[in-house]
């Protein structure tokens, strides 16, 4: 089975590219940019060292990321909410079931976080607008205040869309297993067969908890009209306390011809792995199956006791770690020679970027984020599963 | 060397740490206002002085021109560039903003910086040996370094520091002192020599080449009014940092001294081996906060603008331990540290005679509770012995 997670660092790669595209468009070569950056601002994107005054003068021309400005809001249940988002012109446009990062500051700190497109690549295309939708992440440190601070004309900062690109083709029968939020990249999968008058056999199997908590009900109805071959099975699982129905191996017998279909699955990972083993048991084969991740949000373990697996993205490397020695102690064991100073957490030689996971700063005993952000090895012991740029 | 019992050195360390924790826990929107505020005005300040400067045959735009200029510069090295490259402002997880990618206008480069600043002069803060930041290796501002007759004309050494202090601090990490001694090789350096050579071209392009074409027709006060800046910074940077360390009141420590220390002794060390300058606040901003050295010292990592709120709290500490907690005004600074430069020049028999107040290590001469070490008071019988059979 394939998988699409998101791994990568969206926001560095986002930058990356959108100075690229600025620049491309732009008379002289990149490299001649990138030479003269360097020799008059002491960076590569000579166009970042202007953003402090562009930004301050219009929020729509900040080059560090993709602006976007909020349109509409519209609440899809009492936790979740689809944002309508005019991307600059520059953004790159996007595949359905694609991926974007949300970048925001709040109380002075960027945070990246990833979200699906919900909608069909059309209304990039047509009137230059996305739509991303969001739920609520119950002591989420981003999305419970996304929901509350953005308001219609509000510039939210946006990456380059990433992620596989599932593209609908003809042809070929179509079961899609989705759970709460997970019907984000499904929505734009399901439009984008729409816009192009597929008539694949579909069957979606959405799972919520009740009624109330479908999120894309609007859309789901007007697909279910543009898309006669579409067999929406919206199951409110917990709707019934007394006689719950949640994902069992007699929805998927009521399944026709579920052998020759091709499954696409988001959702809860419980959910996602459960219906990995009912399909395996049904006879579809691994290759007929992809699914994606992290549509749920991330997951935020937060364990008591310090230690975990340490990754060393670079080296490719990764350590259990027991939670009594400092990551620098735990790099160095490992064979690696990350750049130090003091190791007492004055001079910050060591710092270095993690991508994933929580560590605690033995000075003060706060943990971090999960987030990606710059931490100082020679202090921080990891608190579960942490990725470092090492 | 002021001295503390193992006790006093533990409940020191956790009377700062305090100070510290809060500072950290409070950062937010704020700081990352107040340095997106200076970072515009450095850019306003940059190319309005650089857009002024080809009308520099007009003597106002000229002198206009040149000022604003230097002033970016000041602002560039001494509050956003230093600052950032200590880590204060990571924590927002702003790649501009970050202290492992931040690359500063000036000739040293942003990896030696952090080797020999970050590193070596805030952990070995004032040990002579270990702190080449204590007299730059041009300069004797101790007895514990033995008086040869060059030392009469070190004032000439401290007045081209003073010029060409970005040059200075390029080479630095050369350490040329050593290769003269035979201690380390030039095939050692040969990196360094190759970061600082495009470095520093790429400065000297800038300002000497780059922009006196651009406006070719007046290339020349365009050059004349570069250097100007330069040199405004220089002087005015130079005199900040020399404010730090080389002031009357400010010890400095034997190698002995500080073997295996604790966090505490090295805090006592920060506190008593740092000196501030008063004035009013704009200076502290154009100080980058080194207005506040001591503070800087301690907490090498808080955003600096927060040193002139946490003052009061430093200085209660200090006066809680009974240490001399050294601030005056500018003026009577920098005239103190003159005077270092002056009486160490001297052999020491004749520096005791015409400046008995730099006997000794050097620590707070009229400070009431002013409790020499025993290692200080040995130290300077045995140079005074030595100077006599000289």
């Amino acid at each position: 089975m394939q998988e699409s997670m998101n791994t990568d660092s969206g926001m560095n790669r986002g930058q990356d590219r959108s100075y690229r595209s600025v620049l491309a468009k732009v008379g002289p070569g990149r490299e001649t940019w990138r030479w003269l950056g360097q020799q008059l601002f002491n960076r590569e994107n000579p166009a970042m060292y202007f953003d402090p005054l562009l930004e301050s003068i219009n929020p729509l021309w900040a080059q560090r990321y993709i602006p976007a400005r909020v349109e509409a809001i519209e609440s899809e249940t009492h936790d979740s909410k689809t944002l309508t988002l005019r991307p600059a012109r520059r953004w790159g446009g996007f595949r359905a079931g694609q991926h974007l990062n949300l970048e925001v500051e709040k109380d002075g700190r960027w945070y990246s976080r990833p979200f699906s497109l919900s909608c069909a690549p059309s209304h990039w295309e047509q009137d230059g607008t996305i739509t991303v939708t969001i739920k609520k992440v119950a002591d989420g440190e981003i999305t419970p205040w996304l929901l509350e601070n953005f308001e219609p004309g509000d510039v939210i900062g946006i990456s380059r869309a990433y992620g596989e690109d599932h593209t609908p083709e003809p042809g070929y029968p179509m079961l899609f297993i989705t759970g709460g939020s997970g019907i984000t990249p499904v929505l734009s999968q399901l439009e984008a067969m729409a816009d192009r008058h597929l008539r694949n056999p579909v069957t979606l199997l959405y799972f919520v908890r009740t009624e109330a908590d479908v999120i894309g009900g609007r859309k789901l109805q007007a697909l279910a009209e543009r898309l006669p071959n579409l067999d929406l099975r919206i199951v409110a699982a917990e709707q019934d306390p007394q006689n719950p129905d949640h994902l069992g191996p007699h929805h998927l017998q009521s399944v026709e011809g579920l052998t020759e279909r091709e499954c696409f699955l988001c959702g809860p990972p419980g959910l996602m792995k459960h219906a990995q083993n009912l399909l395996a048991d049904a006879g579809v084969s691994d290759e007929q199956i992809s699914s994606t991740l992290f549509a749920v949000g991330p997951g935020v373990v937060v364990t008591e006791d310090a230690g975990g697996t340490v990754h060393f993205s670079r080296s490719d490397i990764t350590v259990e770690s027991a939670g009594d020695r400092r990551l620098l102690e735990e790099a160095e064991a490992a064979g690696l020679n990350p750049r130090y100073g003091c190791r007492m957490g004055i001079c910050h030689q060591c710092a270095c970027r993690k991508t994933s996971g929580i560590v605690i700063n033995q000075q003060t005993g706060q943990p971090s984020g999960h987030g990606e952000e710059t931490i100082q090895l020679c202090i921080n012991v990891p608190q579960g599963a942490v990725e470092l740029e090492l | 060397m002021q001295k503390l019992s193992e006790e006093q050195l533990e409940n020191l360390a956790q009377d700062l740490d305090a100070i510290r924790n809060e500072q950290m826990a409070d950062l937010g929107q704020r700081d990352a206002d107040y340095i997106r505020g200076i970072i515009r005005l450095h850019r306003t300040l940059e190319f309005g002085g650089r857009a002024m400067m080809p009308l520099g045959f007009i003597p106002p735009f000229f002198l206009a021109g040149m000022t604003s200029l230097g002033i970016a510069k000041i602002l560039e090295n001494m509050e956003i560039g230093h600052n950032v490259m200590h880590g204060q402002y990571d924590w927002m997880n702003d790649p501009e903003l970050n202290s492992q990618t931040y690359e500063w206008d000036t000739i040293c480069t942003a990896d030696s910086w952090k080797r020999t600043h970050n590193y070596e002069h805030h952990t070995y803060t004032n040990i002579i040996g270990k702190d080449r930041d204590y007299g730059y290796a041009v300069l004797r501002l101790e007895d514990e370094t033995p008086w040869e007759p060059k030392h009469l004309l070190q004032m000439i050494n401290f007045i081209n520091l003073s010029i060409f202090f970005q040059w200075g601090v390029g080479v630095h990490e050369l350490e040329f002192e050593k290769l003269r001694s035979g201690e380390v090789t030039l095939r050692e350096k040969a990196e360094f020599l190759r970061d600082f050579a495009r470095k520093g071209g790429r400065q000297v392009f800038k300002d000497y080449a780059f922009y006196p074409a651009l406006t070719l027709p007046v290339a020349p006060i365009v050059i004349a009014g570069n250097f100007g800046a330069n040199l405004i910074r220089n002087l005015w940077a130079s005199s900040v940092i020399f404010c730090g360390h080389f002031t009357e009141g400010a010890e400095n420590f034997s190698e002995e001294e500080c073997e295996n220390e604790s966090r505490g002794h090295w805090y006592l060390r920060q506190l008593t081996g740092s000196s501030n300058f008063t004035g009013p606040n704009w200076v502290y901003t154009l100080s980058g906060h080194l207005s506040h050295q001591i503070e800087h010292h301690v907490f090498p990592d808080i955003p600096a603008y927060r040193y002139r709120e946490i003052s009061p709290q430093v200085q209660a500490v200090c006066e809680k331990y009974g240490l001399h907690y050294n601030a005056d005004s500018f003026p009577r600074q920098y005239a103190t540290v003159l005077k270092r430069v002056a009486a160490f020049s001297l052999p020491d028999r004749m520096r005791e005679r015409l400046f008995p107040e730099f006997r000794g290590d050097g620590g707070p001469a009229e400070s009431p509770d002013n409790t020499r070490s025993l290692v200080g008071r040995l130290r300077s019988r045995v140079s005074n012995t030595l100077s006599a059979a000289a």
